[in-house]
């Protein structure tokens, strides 16, 4: 059947990421008192598929399959649910799926759109170690970015919540404001020290293509002013006691600046598309 | 053998009649004994609280006759001789079985939901265990109460949040902060319901209590009660960098805090947040302060409703435990007398 191949497995996957945030919505009005057990198994189905589909891919390309765009958004995708499966175990903090799902189904979208630019079995555009190392890190850097700015959304949502006096940031399970702040900035340092270490790999290990240089290329560009971003965050939050509230915006406003930027800067970018 | 319940509670009977049946701790162990060897009861359990005064027997002759010996038993052990009417409530299986388990429940409660009446009836029921007044019957029936009350709790909301100002404080507290443990709690105004709200926080693990107080010697003597200490009234505002949470009742005509005297506080506090109980009415602190970063302000209407709609989400819950109450007693009468009439049938009593 060569219509059943990886791309229609993460259909499916991306499918279930949408039921599961359409739930979401009722869970977040009725102020997380319902049973989050019925979207945990979605998101558990919806796992299931998206690893089947990276596997799938993998396999077909003899290598981790973060060769492209939709590769690597995929993969973004897939460790931001990883990550809420492993936390979700503790039935305290299940409710953070609907948080998750709405971020995984835009992604999902995202990187079907992307995939439709590319061809099913591809040779890979990076090679070698250093180069898997370097976009490997980079990616889990992203995704310590995107479950940050989940956190930090759940920060808004309840601080909100308590400001306005309303019941349900009584009546929710999410966790105190002050430990979503403390969440949301060891994603951020997680995250940061990740990317940093991506960078100085591909900076320091790999050497650019002849008659192309790094500080030309838009994507490096780029990424260097994500670092700054970040860099800057962290820095107005412990320097200049950036909290609560403003400190979560700048983590949503990062993450959604990546989100925004990175297909149009990748594809400007000679040597990461080449 | 049938359980029977009689008794008098909230529901029947004022203060100073229950107060005339309440059995003193001591003198339980003694009654008991009486029950069973005069042949009233088989089987007893005394639950002796504030709210209830209640006999859980069961007796091998028939309930019809039984309880009107009980009833008897009852008044003549407290020497009762004023005139009853309702006061006393007599049940037979099987809404008393149903009444045990929404007294474990906290269903017959004065405060709906509430949790220290399951305390009370393990009590009552290990004395009576320990002094070998029960048998199969109220074993297996106190045991099966003790269990639907567990039940109710995870499964319903029932003896969900809080319905009391000062409990209310600490739910917020502990959604704001990560946790209680080392946090410095300022009392200004040594009223009765902060004084409530400061223990409440006390007992979930806040570090220390600072009491600022026009008359320093209230202050002083409420600091001491607490385990904290006293500022005097004109100081409180040089103590509010350790400050978390700040709860607040003088009588003060006027705002004693508002948002100008509150921006360079929270400065000085690197922009930590700040959890304001007003409890005072004319209130205390500027509503404005509310829109400050990291300020959550609470007044004591906001206060209220939170408790009013906990109240509210409680009653709502009702039903669902009745549903279940009625399904457990069916199954404990049901199992120990097949052919038990359907439990829309009332047996005879009445409340």
């Amino acid at each position: 059947m060569p219509w059943f191949n990886d791309r229609t497995i993460f259909l499916f996957a991306v499918a279930l990421y949408g039921v599961s945030a359409i739930y979401s919505i009722f869970l977040l009005r009725k102020g997380f008192r319902e049973d989050n057990r019925l979207n945990y198994l979605i998101l558990v189905g919806a796992f299931a598929l998206h690893t089947i589909a990276m596997f799938q891919r993998g396999f077909s390309l003899q290598r981790c399959p973060i060769n492209n765009l939709y590769e690597a958004t995929m993969f973004i995708g897939w460790t931001i649910v990883t990550a809420y499966l492993v936390l979700g175990a503790w039935a305290r903090l299940r409710f953070l799926g609907a948080f998750a799902a709405p971020l995984l189904f835009g992604m999902g979208v995202y990187a079907f759109i992307l995939s439709l630019g590319v061809k099913q079995t591809t040779q890979p555009d990076f090679t070698g170690g250093w180069q898997s190392l370097h976009a490997a890190l980079i990616f889990l850097s992203y995704g310590a970015f995107g479950l940050s700015s989940l956190a930090a959304l759940m920060y808004l949502n309840q601080e909100h919540d308590l400001k306005f006096h309303r019941m349900r940031a009584i009546f929710s399970l999410v966790p105190p404001i002050e430990r979503l702040e403390l969440i949301i900035l060891r994603l951020l340092i997680a995250g940061f020290v990740l990317l940093t270490t991506g960078l100085l790999i591909g900076g320091l290990a790999l050497t650019p293509p002849p008659g192309t240089s790094y500080w030309t290329d838009a994507k490096v560009v780029w990424s260097i002013i994500v670092w700054c971003l970040y860099l800057a965050l962290l820095i107005l939050h412990w320097r200049f006691a950036q909290t609560g509230r403003r400190f979560a915006w700048g983590a949503v406003g990062s993450f959604a600046f990546v989100l925004l930027t990175f297909w149009g800067f990748s594809l400007l970018s000679g040597i990461h598309n080449p | 053998m049938p359980l029977i319940v009689i008794g008098l509670s909230h529901h029947t009977s004022p203060v100073h009649v229950r107060e005339r049946f309440a059995f003193a701790d001591a003198r339980i162990p003694a009654t008991l004994e009486l029950l069973r060897s005069t042949g009233v009861a088989d089987e007893a359990v005394i639950l002796s609280t504030c709210n209830r005064v209640e006999i859980y027997a069961a007796t091998s002759g028939a309930p019809k006759q039984s309880m009107p010996t009980l009833r008897d038993f009852l008044v003549h052990c407290h020497d009762y001789r004023d005139p009853l009417t309702d006061e006393i409530y007599t049940f037979a299986e099987p809404q008393s079985i149903e009444h045990l388990f929404k007294v474990a429940c906290g269903l017959d409660s004065m405060v709906l939901g509430e949790t220290e009446i399951l305390g009370q009836l393990k009590k009552a029921y290990d004395l009576a265990l320990q002094h070998g007044c029960t048998g199969a019957v109220l074993n297996k029936a106190f045991q099966k109460a003790f269990n639907v009350a567990k039940h109710i709790r995870t499964e319903t909301n029932i003896q969900r949040g809080s319905i009391s100002v000062s409990s209310v404080a600490v739910e917020l507290a502990q959604k704001i902060f990560s946790s209680l443990d080392d946090r410095q709690v300022m009392v200004i105004g040594a009223g009765d319901t902060s004084e409530k709200a400061a223990r409440a926080l006390l007992s979930r693990g806040a570090r220390s209590i600072i009491v600022s107080n026009r008359s320093h010697e209230r202050a002083e003597a409420l600091a001491a009660e607490l385990g904290g200490r006293a500022v005097h009234f004109e100081e409180w505002a040089r103590e509010f960098d350790q400050v978390d949470i700040v709860i607040s009742s003088t009588s003060a005509p006027h705002y004693i805090l508002d948002r100008a005297k509150l921006q360079p506080l929270m400065r000085a506090r690197k922009n930590r947040p700040l959890l304001l109980i007003d409890i005072a009415v004319p209130r205390d602190v500027e509503p404005e302060v509310n829109f400050m970063e990291n300020v959550y302000l609470y007044n004591i209407d906001d206060l209220q409703t939170i408790a009013a709609d906990y109240l509210k989400q409680r009653k709502e819950e009702i039903a669902r435990c009745e549903a279940i109450i009625v399904e457990k007693a069916r199954s404990l009468a049901g199992g120990r007398r097949p052919g038990l009439p359907p439990l829309s049938e009332p047996a005879f009593g009445h409340e």
